[in-house]
């Protein structure tokens, strides 16, 4: 048997949910077909939570799933632009003709699609993302210099929970789009995803005794973006999150971090996002998204 | 006598990289431990870390170079560590990271050092007003520092006590120094 997962026709942090129910129970027992055929559009956090679901079965030492790319020529190009179908390759058996990255011309992207498996490559993703931000943040966005520095750090900080958390690697890829439903403006969007132990495990056994029954996914998101807790001793740990905020809090930002079956969000006014989901469906390692609008000319 | 550490040249010496980026903790903690190795051999009153060729710090550097260089106060004696060359964000990099641990240090903001000095990260208002108006008057008296702050004795010798522990500012005999490292 094969089981079908139908990948949304728009993919971006609210339709993963739909995305992640589609695998049943983790890790699924049968053979995946992943359908993107009707894809649209896909937010660079549904890109690698694509990848990172090929990733977490692999490492499972499950079949390796089948991928239908999308019909839509001019989807197919950019998802090759942006280098997901240089990683998909490896993870998945593609059906359908997938364009060379080459032929696709070059990436707009302000980061494409990045694995991070250890520091060098969080070195890199930054490096890279430095020649490109503030040029593009500051012409598509009307972001101050302060801020292109401050979205290069929250980068930095996002990758290295990767590397020191998570236990196995994971992607990262940065995009400005223009958020039409939400917001009306311009947005740049970092996504990082890992297929690794997700907050609950890494931080079980120095904090799940003070939580009690109240311990799980959700708490442990808690612990880490409100409470600013670490598994580390070093006072100076689980610091990142906390120090993004006031970021994120000076351009109306937004972080989302899902983890396991939760989702934890610091919402700004103009989302209508809830700030705690639980129960959702489970999904491996841990999925940030961190959203910095361009500033609203017209309230200002 | 200053001893004057180039992070930026510590960085493509330590990562031996071309870019200008300090980022992640592994890399800081290798800076730092350049700079302790240097600070060891040096007998200077004084430690200026210039982060002039440094484009980006991000929070985990702030915490490992800074933080770090700070916390293992023991260690350097009384010598006293100031920052230069900062920009916006390294700036409010490391006050952040600093006001966590309730440390602060001393930053000068142009590079030939004649930039007022500035305290970042964790002070009490009094010592903020202390400092700057040392560092606006000059070499000054306890009893002296009072009266221009009007301000009681008991009060100035309290918040001068705290400044010297924190080796924000010096002393020589009766007079209290800013720090200057022009």
């Amino acid at each position: 048997m094969t089981r079908v997962i139908e990948i949304p026709a728009h993919l971006d942090d609210r339709s993963f949910e739909q995305f992640a129910a589609g695998f049943g129970t983790w890790p699924p027992d049968e053979k995946l077909l992943f359908d993107a055929r009707g894809a649209q559009w896909s937010s660079p956090y549904g890109l690698i939570g694509l990848l990172t679901a090929g990733q977490a079965i692999a490492e499972e030492r499950r079949e390796r799933p089948l991928f239908a790319v999308p019909a839509s020529t001019d989807v197919k190009s950019y998802w090759s632009r942006i280098g997901f179908f240089r990683y998909a390759t490896d993870l998945f058996e593609l059906h359908g003709k997938v364009p060379k990255a080459a032929a696709s011309g070059p990436s707009d992207a302000l980061l494409d699609v990045t694995p991070v498996r250890a520091m060098e490559d969080v070195h890199e993703a930054v490096n890279r993302i430095s020649e490109t931000a503030a040029r593009i943040l500051r012409a598509e966005l009307g972001l101050e210099r302060t801020a292109t520095g401050r979205f290069s750090m929250a980068l930095s900080e996002a990758c290295q929970n990767i590397v020191e958390h998570a236990g196995t690697g994971g992607w990262v890829a940065a995009q400005t789009y223009t958020f039409r439903r939400r917001l009306g403006r311009r947005v740049a969007v970092i996504a990082v995803s890992d297929a690794g132990i997700g907050f609950r495990r890494s931080l079980e056994s120095t904090h799940a005794k003070r939580f009690g029954d109240r311990w799980g996914d959700g708490a442990a998101l808690e612990a880490a973006l409100i409470q600013n807790v670490s598994r580390f001793r070093d006072p100076g740990r689980g610091q990142g999150f906390r120090q993004i905020k006031p970021f994120l809090d000076k351009w109306e930002g937004k972080i989302s971090i899902r983890s396991g079956t939760a989702r934890l969000a610091i919402v700004p006014v103009w989302d209508e996002d809830v700030p705690l989901s639980e129960h959702l469906p489970f999904f491996p390692g841990a999925q940030v998204q961190i959203t910095i609008p361009a500033p609203d000319t017209e309230s200002r | 006598m200053i001893e004057t550490i180039r992070i930026g040249t510590l960085l493509r010496e330590t990562a031996a990289t071309p870019y200008r980026n300090l980022i992640t903790r592994p890399t800081g903690a290798a800076v730092r431990d350049r700079i302790e190795a240097a600070l060891a051999e040096s007998d200077c009153a004084t430690a200026l870390l210039d982060f002039s060729d440094i484009e980006l710090l991000d929070f985990s550097c702030a915490d490992e170079v800074v933080a770090k260089l700070l916390l293992a106060d023991s260690d350097r004696g009384g010598r006293m560590v100031v920052l230069q060359g900062l920009s916006h964000d390294q700036y409010e990099a490391i006050e952040q990271v600093l006001n966590h641990h309730g440390l602060a240090v001393v930053a000068v903001s142009s590079g030939d050092g004649s930039g007022m000095p500035q305290l970042i990260g964790w002070v009490s208002a009094d010592a903020r007003q202390a400092f700057r108006c040392l560092c606006e008057l000059g070499a000054l008296r306890a009893t002296q520092l009072a009266h221009a702050l009007g301000w009681t004795d008991a009060r100035c010798r309290e918040t001068l006590r705290a400044l010297l522990a924190r080796r924000l500012v010096r002393s020589e005999g009766e007079l209290y120094f800013p720090i200057t490292i022009a």
